[in-house]
Formats: C-alpha cells, sequence, structure tokens
C-alpha cells in the first residue's frame, strides 16, 4: 500500500532538479498573478496571463518528464498552445482590439490596496494549507500553497475589477491556479487532459459572449443617434 | 439494461439531428415531444429495473447504475417531457410572432438536447471525474439557451451564468483533485480511485483532512450549480432570461443534478467520518438559501424571477433534510426533489405562457389571468399553492417528512425556524399569485392569445396538466414502486 502512495506523489522532493524548476515556476506564476493584479491597462492583462500559462507549460513538462506520464505531456502542449497562445490571441483580438479597449477604469478597489489584499491572501494560503495535508519533504509542500494562493488573487481579480474582460482573465487565473496543484500533487488525476479541454472551451464560449455582447452594445450605442433624429 | 442506459442518453439528441434537416419549430417541435415521452418510458424502465437495489457496473466503472441514479434519471426525465412539450407549444408561438428566427429556433432545439443528454448521462456514470465533465457539459451548453434572445440583458445573464457557474465548477475540481488524493493510500488504480462504487467500499481508507476538504470544495462547487446561497447569484438571472421551457429544465432538473453531486460526495463522507461533519455543513447552506429564498419572494417584482429565488429556497430545504439526515430525512429530500422538479417545471411553463400572453415579467403589471385565461389562471395559482407546500400537493407531503426528520434528528429550534421561514414564503408566494390570477382583466389590450392555433394551446395546456395532475396523485398517495425506489436510493448511499 504505501509503494501505490509513492507512485502518485512519487516523491518530487523539493531538493531534486525537477522540484527546484517546479519550485521556481511556481513562484513565477504567483509573480504573474501579482502582476495581472497590479495592472490596468487590458494589453497588459493578456501579455500576464499569456507568460503565466507558458510557465505552467513548463511546469506540466517537467512533472510529465519526471513521470513519463503521455497525458501530462498532451497537457503540457495544449496548454502551451491554447493557453499560452490561442486565448491571449483571442482575446487581443477580438476584443481589446475590436473594441479599442485601453484602460481598465471600472475598478472597485484601487491597485495598491487590492495589492495588499492579495498579500494577504497568499499568507493566508500559506497558513491554512498546514503539513497535515500534503506529506513532508515533497515538493508539493510549496507549491500548492502557492497555487491557492493563485486561485485566490484569481478570485480577487474577479470580485475588485467589474470589467468583463478582467473578470475572464481572473477566472483564467483561477484555472491556472488549479492545473498547477494538480500536477503537484496529483499528477496521476485521469481526467486532468479532459478537464483542461473542457475548461478552455468554457473560455472560448466566455470570449464569444463577450464578443457578441460587445457587438450588440456597439449596436445599440450606433443606433441611439438615429432614434433621436426621428423623433425631431 | 446497458443497452436502455446508453438509449436515455442518445433519445433526446434526436430534435438535434432533425434541426439539420429543417428550422422549423413544428415539425422540430413534433420531433422534441416524441423523443421526450420515450426518454420518460426508457427512464422508467431503468428505474423499476434497478428498484430492487441492483447495481450495473460497464466500462471500468464508467457506466454505473444504482437506486439513486434510477431515480434522478426518472426525476429528470419527467422534467424533460414536460419541457419538451412545453418547447414544442413556446417555440412555435414565438415563431408566429417572428420574434425568434430560424437559426435561433434551430439552436435552441439542438442545446436543449444537448442539454438534457448530458445531464442524464451524468446520473449514470459511476466516475467522479466523468460526472464533473458531464456537469460542466451540461453548462455549457445550457448557457446557449439562456442567452438565445440575443438581447443585451439576456446575453449578461448568459455571461453572469456560465462565469459564476464555471468558477463553482473549477472548484468542483478541486474538490475532486482532493478526493483523489485522499484515496491515494487505497489499493488499485487510477481510474479505481475516481470510482465512487469503489471509493465508497473502501470509504475507510480514505484521508480524512483531504476528504473533509474534498466535501467541502464539491459542496461550494456544486453547491454554486445548486442555487445554494451565497452562490446563487447567477440563478435568478439566468432563470428570468431563458426562454420559459428551458428556465423549467434549468430549475428543474439541472439544479438537481448538482445536488446529486453532492449527495454522492456526502455519501463518501459520511462512511468516513460519520454523519456530523456533512450534516452541519449541509445544514448551514441549507438555512441561508432558505433565508435568501425568503427574503427576495417577499420582494416581488418580476415574477420569474420569483419563481428562481423559490427555487432557491427549495434547494435550500432539500440541503437541510440531508443535513438532519437519518431515513426520514434522505426520504423527505429524495421525494421532494421529485415533487419540487414537477412542481417548478410546471409554474415556469406557466410563466411561459404569461409572457406570450402578457409581454411583460412583473407581477404588478399582470392581472386577472383568471378572467382571461381561465385554464392558465386556474393552474398559476393551484401550482402557486402546490409549490408554497399547501395540502394536497406532493410538496407538502415531503416537506411535511422532512419536519418530522428533524424533529428525530436535530434541535427543536431549527425545525421552528424551518416553518417560520416556510410561512414566510407561502404568504408572499401565493399572495404574489393570486394578485396575478384575480382581479380585473387589464386595462390596456393584451398581446392577444398566447397560442393561435387550437393544436398549440392543447400542446401548452398539456405538461401543466400533466404535471399538476402527478403532484396531486403524489400527494395523497406514493406508489409502492417510487416508495421502494426510493428506500432502496437510501440504502446504496448509506
Amino acid at each position: 500500500m504505501r509503494l501505490i502512495q509513492f507512485a502518485v506523489v512519487e516523491s518530487l522532493s523539493a531538493t531534486s532538479p525537477e522540484g527546484v524548476l517546479l519550485d521556481i515556476a511556481a513562484v513565477t506564476i504567483l509573480l504573474c498573478a501579482f502582476a495581472c493584479l497590479g495592472s490596468k491597462l487590458f494589453d497588459r492583462y493578456v501579455i500576464y496571463y499569456g507568460a503565466q500559462s507558458i510557465v505552467l507549460s513548463f511546469a506540466a513538462a517537467v512533472v510529465a518528464l519526471h513521470e513519463h506520464d503521455a497525458g501530462l505531456w498532451v497537457l503540457a502542449a495544449l496548454t502551451l498552445l491554447i493557453k499560452g497562445i490561442g486565448i491571449p490571441y483571442g482575446t487581443r483580438h477580438f476584443l481589446i482590439e475590436r473594441f479599442e479597449l485601453k484602460r481598465d477604469v471600472s475598478l472597485s478597489t484601487g491597485l495598491s490596496s487590492s495589492l495588499i489584499f492579495g498579500a494577504f491572501l497568499t499568507a493566508f494560503a500559506f497558513l491554512v494549507i498546514r503539513s497535515g495535508t500534503v506529506p513532508n519533504g515533497l515538493v508539493a509542500q510549496a507549491v500548492v500553497p502557492i497555487s491557492t494562493a493563485v486561485i485566490l488573487l484569481g478570485a480577487l481579480c474577479m470580485v475588485v475589477r467589474r470589467h468583463t474582460i478582467a473578470q475572464l482573465i481572473g477566472w483564467l487565473i483561477i484555472e491556472n491556479g488549479v492545473f498547477l496543484g494538480a500536477i503537484a500533487i496529483v499528477a496521476t488525476f485521469p481526467f486532468i487532459v479532459e478537464a483542461g479541454v473542457f475548461l478552455d472551451a468554457v473560455a472560448a464560449v466566455l470570449i464569444m459572449i463577450a464578443f457578441v455582447s460587445g457587438l450588440a452594445r456597439q449596436l445599440a450605442e450606433a443606433s441611439a443617434p438615429e432614434l433621436r433624429q426621428l423623433s425631431e | 439494461m446497458i443497452a436502455l442506459a446508453v438509449i436515455v442518453v442518445l433519445l433526446p439528441l434526436t430534435p438535434a439531428l432533425a434541426s439539420a434537416l429543417t428550422a422549423r419549430a413544428r415539425p422540430l417541435g413534433a420531433v422534441a415531444v416524441v423523443s421526450g415521452l420515450a426518454t420518460l418510458a426508457v427512464a422508467v424502465a431503468i428505474a423499476v429495473g434497478v428498484s430492487g437495489g441492483q447495481r450495473v457496473r460497464g466500462l471500468s466503472g464508467f457506466l454505473y447504475l444504482d437506486p439513486l441514479s434510477g431515480f434522478f434519471l426518472a426525476t429528470i426525465a419527467v422534467v424533460v417531457a414536460l419541457a419538451s412539450i412545453g418547447s414544442a407549444a413556446y417555440v412555435r408561438a414565438e415563431e408566429q410572432r417572428a420574434k425568434l428566427r430560424p437559426l435561433q429556433v434551430r439552436l435552441y432545439f439542438i442545446f436543449f438536447a444537448i442539454f438534457a443528454s448530458m445531464m442524464l448521462a451524468s446520473f449514470e456514470t459511476g466516475n467522479l471525474g466523468l460526472l464533473w465533465v458531464l456537469i460542466e457539459a451540461s453548462t455549457l451548453a445550457s448557457c446557449v439557451l439562456v442567452g438565445l434572445e440575443g438581447k443585451p440583458v439576456s446575453l449578461e445573464a448568459a455571461w453572469k451564468y456560465i462565469i459564476i457557474s464555471s468558477f463553482g465548477v473549477t472548484i468542483a475540481l478541486v474538490g475532486t483533485l482532493f478526493l483523489y488524493f485522499a484515496a491515494s493510500d487505497l489499493p488499485g488504480s487510477p481510474t479505481q480511485h475516481l470510482t465512487w462504487s469503489f471509493l465508497f467500499a473502501h470509504a475507510g481508507g480514505l484521508g480524512a483532512q483531504s476528504l473533509r476538504l474534498a466535501f467541502l470544495l464539491a459542496l461550494i462547487g456544486y453547491g454554486t450549480k445548486v442555487g445554494l446561497a451565497p452562490m446563487h447569484t447567477w440563478l435568478p438571472d439566468a432563470h428570468s432570461e431563458a426562454p420559459s421551457p428551458a428556465s423549467a429544465m434549468l430549475s428543474a432538473a439541472l439544479l438537481n443534478t448538482g445536488m446529486y453531486a453532492i449527495i454522492r460526495f456526502q455519501a463518501l463522507t459520511r462512511a468516513e467520518l460519520g454523519s456530523h461533519y456533512a450534516g452541519r455543513i449541509l445544514l448551514i447552506f441549507g438555512f441561508a438559501s432558505v433565508i435568501v429564498g425568503a427574503l427576495f419572494i417577499v420582494l416581488r417584482g418580476n415574477y420569474k424571477r420569483l419563481f428562481a429565488y423559490s427555487s432557491v429556497e427549495h434547494m435550500g430545504i432539500i440541503a437541510i433534510a440531508l443535513g438532519f439526515g437519518g431515513v426520514l430525512g434522505f426520504y423527505g429530500a429524495l421525494l421532494h426533489t421529485l415533487t419540487h422538479a414537477i412542481g417548478k417545471a410546471v409554474l415556469f411553463l406557466t410563466s411561459g405562457d404569461l409572457v406570450l400572453r402578457y409581454r411583460t415579467r412583473l407581477v404588478d403589471e399582470v392581472h386577472g389571468v383568471l378572467s382571461v385565461t381561465p385554464l392558465t389562471g386556474a393552474i398559476l395559482l393551484l401550482a402557486a399553492l402546490a409549490v408554497a407546500g399547501s395540502p394536497p400537493f406532493g410538496l407538502f407531503l415531503s416537506e411535511f417528512t422532512i419536519v418530522r426528520a428533524g424533529l428525530q434528528h436535530s434541535s427543536v429550534v431549527l425545525v421552528a425556524a424551518l416553518l417560520v421561514l416556510l410561512a414566510i414564503v407561502f404568504i408572499a408566494l401565493v399572495g404574489a399569485a393570486a394578485g396575478m390570477a384575480l382581479g380585473d382583466s387589464p386595462a390596456r389590450p393584451t398581446a392577444g392569445p398566447a397560442y393561435v392555433e387550437r393544436s398549440g394551446r392543447l400542446l401548452a395546456a398539456t405538461p401543466l396538466v400533466a404535471g399538476l395532475a402527478m403532484l396531486l396523485v403524489l400527494g395523497l398517495w406514493i406508489p409502492g414502486g417510487l416508495d421502494r425506489l426510493i428506500l432502496q436510493s437510501i440504502h446504496a448511499i448509506s
């Protein structure tokens, strides 16, 4: 029985080369989430999110190399292609450039206070994920609190910003946090690729709705002066 | 049995195939009615087949049927059948008034079909990962229905719906990951560690700490789909903006799909940690939902939102019943799932007739439904009474069972609080419905009859009368087969 447990979280110990790489990747992912939280320009959101996804795909590749797991290689490739390139490109092309969006003004909290909140949430994540949940001496012990922090930061993004694109990016950051945690503690989870594909489909639908409702709003704005003219 | 299980998932898809040939509402509606009724027949056959406590396993645990899945299959199939008949009438009426373009008619039937099929499939899998995928897929399919009308406000509702419930479902994925992690000490393959029946048999070996976390996350995640407060905020918007038969499906079927997942997670948690931990959390979320539901039902405004808040309240009642536990508590929860599903389907389909007739969704602008269309008015009043929990309808019986469970397994204070909240809801809901049904007929002309043709009127009335009749029967007498199915379902999860 013991043997089987170690096949699952097989000693990706914090001191092995893979462990160190995964740790660095996790910290970079956390920094990207903070960068998103501290930015006001729509362009930047997308750039930081894309960078975060590319780092995540690197992390997935590291674990795939360690576990020799084909599913994880697929996950790494899909993360790179869809989240690293596809979604940032789609958001930029269909939403930001199409509707000429520049600066996010619908913030309910100032940038500095949301960064401070973010720091609190990160500390909170480290406090709640105690060693009781995750076995000692494994890289997961550092990565799981970080991934929890990334999830919380994404949620914070969604809470303090009201613009649809900011909410979309916030949700995507949450998703990245979930997958970071997943590859660290349950790399052999059988549905990891399917789950990734489904969440990407959700992202595509969200981009589509934002696009269509943007068009509808543009149409309404364009027709409003006309209506006024008719009434005169 | 395995063949039936495959058929019941494929049958609802026939309207989607038919929509490749035509975009007219009449033939598509006819196909939907036939496939809805056939689905119901097959689902009932499956439920009868497993009502003796049989388990059906196949495809290394991906296919798994037990009495609980049979019960939910039959319940959702009833809703699918009622809503399919309602859709046939509603979409045709909207098409005749040129409110829906051919593309929208086509999209409606395609995504209605996928939505129904995904929900039915989610009861047939024993694999918790696949369950997650199927529930997520049903969210995606139903989102198209919510945004179907393409107005900015319905698109906003669709956005809110999908972003909040996807957030919830992502949390549920984390819960599933933690459950998988909790199972890492067990023997067996990775796929088995996600198979519910395997986990249930070996629940004693699950890691307690991770399992606690897994249940909490799954409850929050799937609870978002169920509409438990405070994760319910998407629900009133989506229910009020979707076309009414789709609202009926959301309220009466989709919410129960989320509840089914919670029941499965609760069973695992109870097997390892005892009933106390899960029960307490369910009671907290349940009471929060009933309170939120009651508060917003009192603030009447949009009647579809009113019915949506009533769904929040009823999901809260089911969560409370699961929290009370014991055979009586589970019996009440399952019976309430069935009776609420039928009652809410009838109520939302009635609201469809009102929208067509009055072209408004505000309670205060609708008067005298009884004198304008006597049948719709009568059904509106009776269905509101039934959903508010008045005898002799089925919801009275199920709520009574839940109260008895509370007295047996929990404190009198909680039961008293529940009764007070139910009384508030009763007064507010019946008051709003009475205000709409009674009174003088409106001074300004209504938008004309809801259905031009006689066949349309007949088609629209069928599910309303049938649903109300079922509720009446369930209030007076529980068929022996249903009783056995519910008892066996309880046996399967305890």
